[in-house]
């Protein structure tokens, strides 16, 4: 696999990172497949799609250093295009996830030349303008598409043993698609253009001190982050054949700023462990308490305030105690 | 302009100012290929605006910054990089995350020069790094971190290196780590503007020296026995 640099040509992946890469692929793929054995198959289908989300959300925040309340903006963008094309153009599932992830992608190409003037606190909350304008569209601007509040119900098509309403058949798919993602951001974030990437959360002016285009490197991270959020939106729509404005509120964008805290921000594993752990605090509460996002909000700023890194923050931290080298000497 | 000589750098005149306060007032220098100029002055005198001016940092309101014959102010920074002129800042700051290889690929990546030629050069300058190079920078010593950042501009042999305050802060012992580094840019003709407070060192490497006080260049000197003269330096202090 290659990643192109734009100043230096290619890099390559390393034999080394390739049985790496092979390794993760297995220790994440034979985790989920577990998973399924302990809880109902249709809520680890829910986990799988939803870390796809973290995940993108984590390349923009844990390696890049921006916070943005509108990314479910590309997630609903997926879902809402991918559901119009299996009802109007075509009801082959794989037409509409291409139709629905084409549609993030051009979306996050205009809007991020918009957002990506700003940074901080700015950025984020003109993300969660054009995210609730956005909302704001699909429940009431554009209801003569969109139905409004009734939602949209479709029904992806078979074709031969691809079948998204066969529950094995979807998990299996998605679990790929899963994988296809972790290894797609893997590849980046230690890529030359990863690691510049890194360096402009760190400390953006002395990127440009070396002479980078440090815009350039934001809105490609920022395109490629939000076409990576529109990927489940589409397998939401083609799994459930049915999307709601809810899928695109704003509030949806705590969920996923939340899993990728509790995971810890900036790390791949973080992303899908903080998906997983999140998905299923708020699936067992929700089950057995009545008031339980109030539960669920006390035990998130419990973790804010108290565990920062995230689990595997933490994780990495026993790992490495006592293997720590001495400061450097003078 | 000395015979054979070239101006690299030339402001003209320029004013520089923070909202309504102007911090500099029509301020004129020169620097000729392979030239070491130094900026002295006290604290608040506008030297590190200068070098934040001329790097494309800040706009001047008035008078122009010519490189290599053309006007370059009011560039943006990474365009001044890519024309050559590199910026080491003041607050020694690293990428604290990435190991000291890893910074030196940052600005081999940005400038296409192969990587083991500039870890290379680095490790020559000095070549403690050798044992350092897979350690996270954000461990590094300030004059280590000093040194890694000029080891780091000096990635594919820019034409033009601002460096302030390098010694700033630091102890003897790597005062004169630094000293030799500068020096062997010296011989090797790198063109460089240092603001520097140790006059020690100005004095050594110098060859012109511009002194400020409030905003102004008040003295250039050129004359090499002004120059090592450290007293008559410390008298514009």
């Amino acid at each position: 696999m290659e990643i192109t640099n734009p100043s230096t040509g290619s890099f390559s992946v390393s034999p080394l990172r390739k049985s790496l890469f092979a390794q993760d692929i297995l220790l994440i793929g034979v985790s989920f497949v577990l998973m399924a054995f302990f809880i109902p198959l249709h809520w680890v289908i829910d986990f799988t799609i939803f870390c796809i989300l973290v995940l993108s959300f984590d390349l923009l925040y844990g390696y890049m250093g921006r916070l943005s309340f509108g990314h479910v903006l590309y997630y609903g963008t997926g879902a809402y295009m991918a559901s119009l094309v299996l009802l109007h153009v075509s009801r082959n599932p794989f037409l509409a996830i291409a139709a629905g992830v084409a549609a993030g992608a051009l979306l996050a190409m205009v809007l991020g030349f918009i957002v990506l003037q700003t940074d901080g606190a700015p950025f984020a909350l003109i993300n969660l303008a054009f995210n609730q304008i956005g909302f704001w569209l699909i429940a009431s601007g554009l209801q003569a598409y969109t139905k409004g509040e009734d939602g949209l119900n479709t029904t992806a098509g078979t074709l031969g043993f691809i079948n998204f309403s066969n529950h094995p058949f979807a998990f299996g798919f998605f679990l790929v698609c899963l994988l296809l993602v972790f290894v797609l951001l893997k590849v980046f974030t230690i890529s030359p253009y990863g690691i510049t990437v890194r360096s402009i959360k760190e400390n953006e002016d002395r990127v440009k001190f070396l002479g980078y285009n440090v815009f350039y490197f934001k809105w490609f991270t920022f395109v490629l982050s939000s076409t990576l959020a529109a990927l489940p939106g589409t397998l939401f729509a083609v799994f459930y054949g049915f999307v709601a404005p809810t899928i695109i509120s704003p509030f949806g964008n705590t969920e996923v700023i939340f899993a990728v805290l509790i995971g810890g921000a900036g790390n791949l594993y973080g992303a899908i462990i903080g998906g997983v752990v999140y998905k299923l605090m708020s699936n067992y509460l929700a089950t057995n308490i009545t008031r339980w996002e109030m539960l669920l909000g006390i035990l998130l700023l419990i973790w804010v305030f108290r565990f920062r890194r995230g689990l595997t923050g933490y994780a990495w931290e026993w790992i490495l105690r006592g293997k720590r080298k001495p400061a450097v000497e003078v | 302009m000395g015979e054979g000589s070239v101006d690299l750098l030339e402001v003209q005149g320029i004013d520089v100012a923070y909202g309504h306060a102007k911090v500099l007032h029509h301020v004129s220098l020169k620097l000729d290929q392979g030239e070491m100029v130094f900026i002295v002055g006290r604290n608040g005198a506008g030297k590190t605006t200068l070098l934040q001016t001329i790097s494309g940092h800040l706009k001047p309101t008035a008078g122009c910054i010519l490189y290599q014959g053309k006007e370059v102010h009011g560039q943006p920074v990474e365009k001044l990089a890519r024309l050559g002129i590199r910026f080491v800042a003041q607050d020694k700051k690293v990428f604290s995350n990435l190991t000291v290889r890893g910074n030196i690929e940052l600005a081999s990546y940005a400038t296409g020069e192969d990587l083991g030629q500039a870890v290379e050069r680095l490790t020559r300058l000095y070549p403690k790094f050798q044992d350092f190079l897979g350690r996270k920078a954000g461990g590094l010593s300030g004059g280590q971190r000093e040194i890694l950042l000029i080891g780091r501009a000096l990635v594919a042999s820019p034409r033009l290196l601002l460096i302030d305050e390098p010694t700033e802060g630091l102890a003897a012992i790597v005062i004169e780590d630094i000293f030799r580094i500068l020096m062997e840019m010296k011989q090797e003709k790198v063109s460089t503007f240092i603001v520097e407070q140790n006059l020690s060192v100005v004095s050594r490497l110098a060859d012109r020296v511009y002194v400020m006080k409030e905003g102004k260049i008040i003295k250039e000197m050129v004359d090499p026995a002004e120059i090592r003269n450290t007293a008559e330096l410390e008298s514009y202090l």
